[in-house]
């Protein structure tokens, strides 16, 4: 739902409100106690779900990620003049949506994963602004196929590529998570953010 | 049964008032794309929301404990207005 909607759910709400708070009488008669009722517990019950999806949204975004600092790189990464960066290949060439890049690659990170995750990203927001992020910042558990995989599995280059299929138990371990695409000798060269100082960059036509 | 209907008042009063201030605080999240303004709509606004709606639900809870107690039958809320 566009933002503007949930907002003119929320004055609404805060209208309502105002009414029963500035006049508690009115509760007093049946229609009061309705109102009061959907203005104190319907109506915020329901603008609150609806912007808390919103938000979920809002926070697929490449630009949300990017307002932490410390991403800055990573963002600028995924403009790397050069095929051989994966991320910037998916992303230069739309093979994942360019405003939904980071998301589409790291479905189960922080609030989008389980419980344990969303307390990450709480403790994401506390290294940004209490501490210091480590350096360099590094993924909780090693990248999982499956993200690779989702988009990948059952197209004619994956299952047909020359060194996945060298032998049956490559393609059967690449798709039990047992051998990393991002394997040494594969698709190794990710975000490198160490050596982006000496990387030619690709400038989108406006 | 005056106090009891003030009390009852200014309970919503106060619920109103939490709800409204949650509400104003998600509205204000939603206009900042910014990690900061999700935390902000989760833990202030949500909280702000989730204590009025408590305090009303409470309060309405009172309102109806406080019936059976008056013989007459009509509800000492009421009777005050």
């Amino acid at each position: 739902m566009p933002t503007f909607l949930i907002l003119a759910v929320l004055v609404i709400t805060i209208i309502l409100a105002g009414l029963v708070v500035a006049r508690p009488a009115l509760t007093v008669a049946r229609g009061g106690k309705v109102l009061a009722f959907l203005a104190f517990f319907i109506f915020p019950v329901f603008a609150g779900l609806l912007g808390l999806e919103n938000h979920m949204e809002r926070s697929k975004q490449t630009s949300f990620c990017l307002t932490c600092h410390i991403m800055g790189q990573y963002g600028r990464s995924l403009y790397v003049d050069d095929a051989s960066y994966i991320p910037a290949a998916h992303f230069q060439n739309g093979r994942v949506p360019r405003d939904q890049a980071c998301y589409t690659c790291h479905t189960d990170y922080t609030i989008f994963g389980t419980f344990s995750s969303k307390l990450k990203g709480l403790h994401h927001i506390y290294a940004q602004y209490i501490t210091k992020p480590q350096q360099p910042i590094k993924l909780y558990h090693p990248y999982n196929n499956r993200e690779c995989l989702h988009c990948h599995e059952g197209s004619r280059s994956f299952e047909q590529g020359a060194l996945h299929t060298a032998d049956a138990q490559t393609m059967a371990d690449i798709k039990s998570n047992k051998l990393s695409c991002l394997s040494s000798g594969c698709h190794d060269t990710i975000h490198n953010v160490q050596n982006l100082d000496h990387a030619k960059f690709w400038k989108p036509e406006q | 049964m005056e106090n009891q209907s003030n009390t009852i008042h200014s309970r919503l009063r106060l619920a109103g008032g939490l709800i409204i201030l949650g509400l104003i605080v998600q509205a204000l999240s939603l206009l900042w794309n910014h990690p900061l303004s999700f935390i902000a709509f989760t833990a202030i606004g949500g909280l702000l929301l989730a204590i009025g709606i408590v305090l009303y639900l409470l309060a309405v809870v009172n309102m109806a404990a406080s019936k059976p107690e008056d013989g007459t039958g009509v509800q000492a809320h009421s009777r005050q207005s």
